[in-house]
């Protein structure tokens, strides 16, 4: 089990990688774009992440949640990635950090 | 894996056979016209314009709209499609059907031929239909599935009248003149079955691609029972009572509901998170609102406000001509280039996301011909425009060899993204 501290630093790893997953179709990263609730570690070998669409109907949604475990287990091999899809809160376009609005030019 | 919509989507043999068709459909559509020149400012009932409005709305437009509902099934229904076997019989015969039709009306052979066409079309959609009622059986009912169910019985109520109009030039068995069911079967298959379904579908997609959010649902559902209302009473008017002095009320309901949807297209149009906005969307943009058109035109035939008797069938050409080019091609232009690239994308660089850097959707075709297949398709809008108000011929030939410019382009981009090799640099290049 590891402390606290190196708990906080490999999520903070993990967000970065998540940094590098683009949402196909709006072009820009889940995470600026805000999709990403929440990102759990256990300090162990474990990592639930909360995380939603942009539209419940997204088309590439699943293509999405490949991107983040394959992008996640490429530095992280031996980590089990639970990637959990909710729809509540609905996201809305003030979840987009202000780097993302930047990209998007809103 | 959290009931994804793309785990129930359906195979791409279901769906990639229809665009196919439907693309090849457009370019032979394109030299129809140019073979048939003057004849487009003809009587609209005449076989050869038959044959190309059949083509147009058939094997161009209902076949591309086959593949894409197909695909598009688990988005709105968040089901998956009910049978993939019934889907392949259904292209097939459907496929059939539309030449055959084609062939029919082309060479004027309004018995044998007919009939066999019509049978075959009967059936095939009747398959096409019970396949996404199905799939809807157990789906989402929202707004989006009531438009999409609306659309399916109109479309088959418009083939059964089809049907029932070929019977009849070998048993003589209808109380009026052809045309008058004619009439009745254009305005089922293009307010019934084109104007529900675009409504259901473009009301999942737009605000999808603007990435709009909280709209006003009430415009959909105020929109949907006006449509759907006023023209299950005109449709009645016509085939029981022969037509009434109630036709332009009629008229004014589906107006109204047009104008629901529009103004939910507006909303979704001015909360969009996306300003820049590409081909595709372009194309639905000035599609949707190519819709304020043939209204337009419906108001000034039915009241006859400024229209002689000689401009009368001009009239009745350009509304036809305003409903299949102005809104229905430019709407499945647009929406080819927001969906078939998902498709082939998400079929060929699924397996690589995450490991290798892939294209995007917008990679797998060229934005260049896009842009010039939009301004020349524009082009023979407006030349089109002149050349049925003014019966010149010389502008119908120079917009039937810009159209068969569009539809090079169109096929191009088409085949490109169907036959897109799969590229990937490493995650670290």
């Amino acid at each position: 089990m590891k402390s606290v501290e190196e708990i906080k630093n490999i999520e903070g790893q993990l967000e970065q990688i998540l940094y590098n997953v683009m949402d196909p179709e709006i072009n820009l990263n889940i995470v600026d774009l805000g999709l990403i609730y929440s990102l759990v570690y256990d300090g162990e070998n474990d990592v639930v992440i909360k995380m939603t669409f942009s539209t419940p109907a997204c088309p590439l949604g699943d293509a999405i949640v490949m991107s983040v475990k394959q992008s996640i287990n490429n530095v992280f091999p031996d980590y089990g990635i639970d990637v959990q899809i909710v729809f509540d809160p609905p996201w809305t376009t003030e979840m987009i950090s202000e780097n993302g609005k930047m990209m998007l030019g809103m | 894996m959290n009931n994804l919509q793309t785990d129930n989507a359906p195979s791409l043999s279901v769906v990639i056979p229809p665009f196919i068709f439907g693309s090849l459909s457009f370019l032979i559509l394109t030299v129809l016209i140019m073979l048939t020149g003057s004849g487009l400012l003809g009587v609209y009932f005449a076989g050869k314009l038959l044959a190309i409005t059949h083509l147009a709305v058939l094997g161009w437009s209902t076949m591309i709209v086959l593949g894409a509902l197909y695909q598009l099934v688990p988005v709105v229904f968040g089901q998956g499609l009910y049978s993939e076997k019934l889907a392949h019989i259904t292209f097939w015969l459907f496929g059939l059907s539309i030449i055959l039709l084609v062939y029919a009306f082309w060479t004027s052979s309004y018995t044998t031929e007919l009939l066999y066409a019509a049978s075959l079309m009967f059936i095939s959609l009747s398959f096409f239909g019970f396949n996404i009622l199905l799939s809807q059986r157990k789906g989402i009912q929202n707004i989006q599935a009531k438009y999409v169910t609306a659309a399916i019985i109109w479309l088959l109520l418009t083939a059964l009248l089809g049907l029932l109009i070929a019977l009849n030039f070998s048993f003589h068995y209808f109380s009026e003149v052809h045309l008058h069911y004619l009439k009745i079967h254009a305005h089922l298959g293009l307010v019934g079955w084109f104007l529900s379904l675009i409504i259901g579908i473009s009301s999942t997609l737009i605000p999808m691609f603007f990435i709009s959010h909280q709209l006003d649902q009430n415009n959909l559902k105020y929109s949907f029972y006006l449509t759907n209302g006023g023209l299950g009473l005109l449709a009645l008017d016509w085939l029981i009572l022969q037509g009434t002095f109630l036709i332009p009320l009629y008229w004014m309901i589906i107006s109204g509901g047009i104008l629901f949807y529009l103004n939910f297209v507006r909303e979704a149009y001015v909360k969009r998170l996306r300003k820049e906005i590409d081909t595709g969307m372009k194309y639905t943009v000035l599609a949707v609102l190519s819709m304020l058109l043939p209204m337009v035109i419906s108001i000034l035939i039915y009241f006859k406000l400024g229209i002689e008797n000689s401009f009368h069938m001009r009239a009745v050409t350009l509304y036809g001509f305003s409903i299949i080019f102005g809104l229905i091609t430019p709407l499945i232009l647009g929406q080819t280039y927001k969906t078939l690239p998902f498709i082939i994308w998400l079929h060929k660089y699924k397996p690589y996301v995450g490991k290798f850097k892939t294209p995007l959707p917008k990679d797998l075709y060229s934005e260049a011909i896009g842009t010039v297949q939009f301004f020349s398709y524009y082009a023979v809008m407006i030349v089109f425009l002149f050349a049925i108000i003014l019966q010149n011929t010389m502008l119908v030939t120079i917009g039937s060899y810009l159209l068969l410019l569009v539809a090079l382009l169109y096929n191009i981009n088409v085949f490109k993204i169907i036959f897109h090799k799969i590229q990937t640099e490493s995650l670290s290049s």
